[in-house]
């Protein structure tokens, strides 16, 4: 697959401050995640490869761009929705986004028409048509993601696209999110504090603190790995169920109340487990082969860093 | 029978050229600025003049409305009638600048769409590019190209041997006008950049310039000097016309440091610009 | 939640709130436990009115408060046993971190050796010890978040009423918040917390309250509240080699109202009317020649119940 993003030992300073060090990675999933603590940089390098930032060592490429010196052929292949409120109070969503599209080189009868296509797809209906001052939280949001991808980029930069959001509209931008994803035609670099949606939606995950890179995962391959372990939550359990299972070779801890952790050994069989849970009358209600999840590999990423800092 | 699906697709069509992007600011701009009602008709208003003066030009050369007033000839179409006519149209042109220029860059500031224009291959350039074409577009319209029109009209009914003589003035029209424009233009961008208030813009612009004057005698009268009109950004302008125009007038400093006082004026305000108009705002700390 | 006594309880009893015209909240009847309770809903739904309302900040239009035996009309006596954070992001300027928390503890009167001490342990609390003495203008996001919990907790209070006080902090200081939420509600307080972020709600609640345009729509432990929704059947995804063959097997069972297969083709969703009986029968149908994956209910979280009970709305309101 073509890679997306190549950091090439990416540096940039502020004011004799090194903010990025050294960032070397090649990046090319459907949908990348940009994890890190506050003061990471994941901004800093989100401003840096739209050209917002010089770059003081090393380099970068976004679909084979040199940021240094094809800024403006990046720009036109990629659509932004920034953390922070953006927008111009005066003016409707439709003109907005339509002149969003047409500064990023649509020409004007077909950016109104993507303009409207955006917009409806994000699902603002007839509030297109108000201005944007008006908007409560949520419909900023999506007019942000209007904007971003009115013009038919090749990548989408979103930071903290659920930031505020109540349940509803979260959900919402998250079933957006997972459906560009999926038609292929564009991929997505989301950078969010909330592991969970970035494990639901990405393929390929960059932690970085204090400005340097501690970590990459590919997540599709840690999906595919690591069947050694079982989690159970069990109902109607008086107490020997650990116990049992332990009879069966394998090492068991519980860990709160009714949920208990199981080492597999080499020989085990589902079959045997739901044979004592028959034997025993228990109710298995959640059962899952365990692996590490997104919040593990980055705390053991944060713990490592910090081990060598 | 058919069932459509519409999900997200890609854009495959024609692009734009980059050099007509900054036009696209230019074209959105004037769409808001006309929304004003209040905008639309002074300037409109702004018009009257010349079209009085277009016809007096016409009666100058009516021997039977001449009769009629009872007159040898209403005015002098000369060198001064055009530095007159420019300082009249001058002043509509900065009450124009600070009805129009306070709500170009603050929108845009006030909720932070910077980073949006700007992740977009725009240059910082051509956004301010745009912008100040609008006011240099509306400016104009009322200032130099109006008084070439009347220099025309005037041409066509005094005849070849009167251009002839005349053809250095609408040169001197056109620079006149064009450092005016450009003064009043990029500092009402500059006032707009780092005002957030539209209305605060505008009386800082108001300030800049009848403060100013006040300023000028202050600075006179305490240092004991004349140069003090270095900081009277209209008599600058006035001092530069006059030498275009060849007209004379008082002036405590030359029409040369005059010329250099207005460009340093105007490159600090886009010195101004350069530091607010930028993707992203840069905090110490 | 009838265990504890009234006043080791917050007690609204038929409280409305009315805003001119505009509704904040009506009708609420509540009676919250120590703990960890969550407030969800929709923005607009009165989970700021009720905050508001706990700690005084409105008086009902309708009915009457008690926190823990204490009416809220009493500010003096009330904030020495409570502690607020607010969801917004302001500060009064100039300010330290310790001296925002120090000037607190003072204006409540408390003299000037103890406050330091309890400013102090109350920075080291949130994790802030080293940029206490920084002015509050250059912390991040995460770090303003931190010193408005310190104050909230500096006075040791009972009640906590926390609105949004995750927000913005990266997925660490999201685990040790958590840690110190818990830690608080071991000891016996009450923490009243608002968040949109369901999947967390569900971690560390011990109970929830769900409001819908100003409506208390439920409220109790998430699984008390789930089992009560009867109209909706319990949802359960099972991952198996056959799913096929899963789905014959579990229609034969009257309390199995519809079997859908994932998907991918990998899994089969179920929904039933006795969970407990459908289990069972799991354990049966797992040894002869199915092998399952994993098993896991599809909808007996907070996202479930607020999606049934509260409803997906259209953006553009």
């Amino acid at each position: 697959m073509v890679p997306v993003i190549e950091l090439e030992g990416l540096g940039v300073r502020f004011w004799q401050r090194n903010i990025l060090q050294d960032l070397r990675c090649t990046l090319s999933g459907r949908a990348i995640g940009l994890l890190g603590p506050n003061g990471a940089g994941k901004s800093t390098l989100i401003n840096t490869l739209l050209g917002f930032y010089p770059v003081a060592a090393g380099t970068a490429r976004v679909f084979g761009y040199d940021i240094r010196t094809q800024t403006m052929q990046i720009r036109s292949l990629t659509g932004y929705m920034p953390e922070t409120d953006c927008f111009i109070a005066h003016m409707t969503a439709v003109s907005f986004v339509r002149m969003m599209a047409e500064l990023s080189g649509l020409p004007s009868s077909a950016a109104l028409e993507r303009a409207h296509e955006a917009l409806f797809y994000v699902g603002l209906g007839e509030a297109r048509y108000r201005k944007l001052g008006t908007y409560s939280l949520g419909m900023k949001q999506l007019a942000k993601l209007a904007q971003a991808i009115a013009h038919g980029p090749k990548l989408i930069i979103l930071d903290e696209p659920t930031n505020g959001l109540d349940p509803p509209a979260r959900q919402r931008m998250i079933r957006l999110i997972h459906e560009m994803r999926d038609s292929r035609e564009l991929q997505i670099l989301l950078c969010s504090h909330l592991l969970r949606d970035v494990e639901e939606t990405c393929d390929e995950v960059l932690i970085l603190k204090d400005g340097r890179q501690v970590h990459y995962a590919n997540l599709e391959e840690e999906r595919r790995t690591n069947k050694r372990f079982l989690e159970l939550e069990t109902v109607g359990d008086d107490g020997g169920f650990a116990e049992a299972v332990e009879n069966l070779g394998c090492a068991c801890a519980v860990t709160s109340g009714k949920r208990m952790k199981i080492v597999l050994p080499e020989s085990f069989v589902m079959r045997d487990l739901y044979r004592l849970a028959e034997a025993r009358n228990v109710q298995i209600r959640r059962m899952n082969y365990r692996r590490d999840s997104l919040e593990d590999i980055f705390l053991k990423a944060m713990e490592n860093s910090n081990g060598r800092s | 029978m058919a069932v459509h699906k519409r999900g997200y697709r890609g854009y495959a069509g024609q692009l734009t050229p980059l050099w007509s992007r900054c036009w696209i600011v230019t074209r959105y701009a004037f769409k808001n600025v006309f929304q004003w009602k209040l905008l639309t008709s002074f300037f409109y208003a702004c018009f009257i003049f010349p079209l009085t003066c277009a016809a007096g030009i016409y009666v100058n050369h009516s021997t039977r409305l001449l009769v009629m007033f009872g007159v040898r000839s209403l005015f002098d179409v000369d060198a001064g009638f055009f530095f007159q006519f420019l300082r009249v149209q001058g002043s509509l042109a900065f009450i124009l600048t600070a009805l129009v220029g306070p709500g170009l860059v603050s929108p845009d500031l006030a909720n932070n769409a910077l980073p949006l224009y700007f992740c977009r291959p725009l240059s910082r350039a051509a956004h301010v590019a745009g912008k100040m074409m609008i006011l240099v577009s509306l400016l104009s319209l009322i200032t130099w190209v109006p008084a070439i029109l009347l220099f025309l009209i005037q041409s066509s009914l005094a005849g070849w041997s009167w251009m002839w003589a005349n053809l250095w003035l609408p040169a001197g029209v056109f620079l006149g006008s064009a450092i005016q424009i450009l003064v009043f233009s990029v500092l009402a961008l500059a006032l707009s950049a780092w005002i957030k208030r539209k209305l605060a813009a505008g009386a800082a612009l108001l300030a800049v310039f009848f403060f100013g004057a006040g300023f000028a005698e202050a600075v006179d009268a305490v240092l004991g000097t004349h140069k003090g009109a270095l900081l009277n950004i209209s008599r600058l302008i006035l001092t530069v016309q006059a030498q275009l125009f060849r007209q004379p007038w008082r002036s405590p400093i030359s029409a040369g440091s005059a010329w250099m006082a207005l460009l340093a004026v105007s490159g600090i305000c886009l010195w101004l610009l350069a530091r607010k108009v930028r993707a992203y705002e840069v905090v110490r700390g | 939640m009838n265990d504890a006594a009234p006043d080791k309880r917050i007690v609204f009893e038929d409280v409305s709130k009315f805003y001119g015209e505009v509704l904040g909240v009506n009708r609420v009847n509540l009676s919250i436990p120590p703990g960890i309770t969550s407030l969800v809903g929709p923005n607009g739904s009165g989970k700021t009115t009720l905050m508001n309302l706990m700690t005084g900040l409105v008086e009902p239009t309708r009915g009457r408060i008690r926190v823990l035996g204490l009416s809220p009309r009493q500010p003096e006596q009330l904030f020495r046993r409570l502690g607020y954070c607010t969801q917004y992001d302001s500060f009064p300027r100039g300010l330290t971190g310790y001296q925002f928390v120090y000037s607190y503890l003072r204006l409540s009167g408390r003299g000037h050796a103890e406050a330091e001490e309890l400013a102090v342990q109350a920075i080291e609390r949130v994790n802030l010890g080293e940029a206490a003495h920084r002015s509050i203008a250059s912390y991040s996001k995460g770090m303003r978040q931190r010193i408005k919990l310190a104050q909230a907790i500096c006075h040791n209070p009972t009640v906590l009423v926390l609105d949004e006080p995750l927000n913005g902090l990266d997925p660490l200081i999201r685990a040790e918040t958590i840690a110190l939420f818990r830690a608080l509600a071991a000891q016996g307080l009450h923490l009243i917390i608002s968040s949109h972020v369901l999947h967390e709600v569900d971690v560390i609640s011990d109970q929830v309250v769900l409001l819908s345009n100003g409506y208390v729509v439920a409220e109790g432990e998430i699984r008390g509240v789930r089992d009560e929704i009867q109209e909706h059947p319990m949802q359960i995804l099972i991952r198996c080699n056959n799913p096929g063959a899963l789905a014959s097997q579990v229609f034969l069972q009257d309390y199995v109202v519809e079997a859908r297969l994932h998907h991918d083709g990998g899994g089969l969703l179920v929904k039933t009317r006795d969970a407990d009986r459908f289990y069972l029968l799991l354990n049966r149908i797992a040894q002869n020649g199915i092998d399952i994956e994993s098993v896991a209910p599809a909808d007996d979280d907070v996202l479930s119940v607020y999606e049934y009970l509260i409803g997906t709305e259209e953006p553009s309101k």
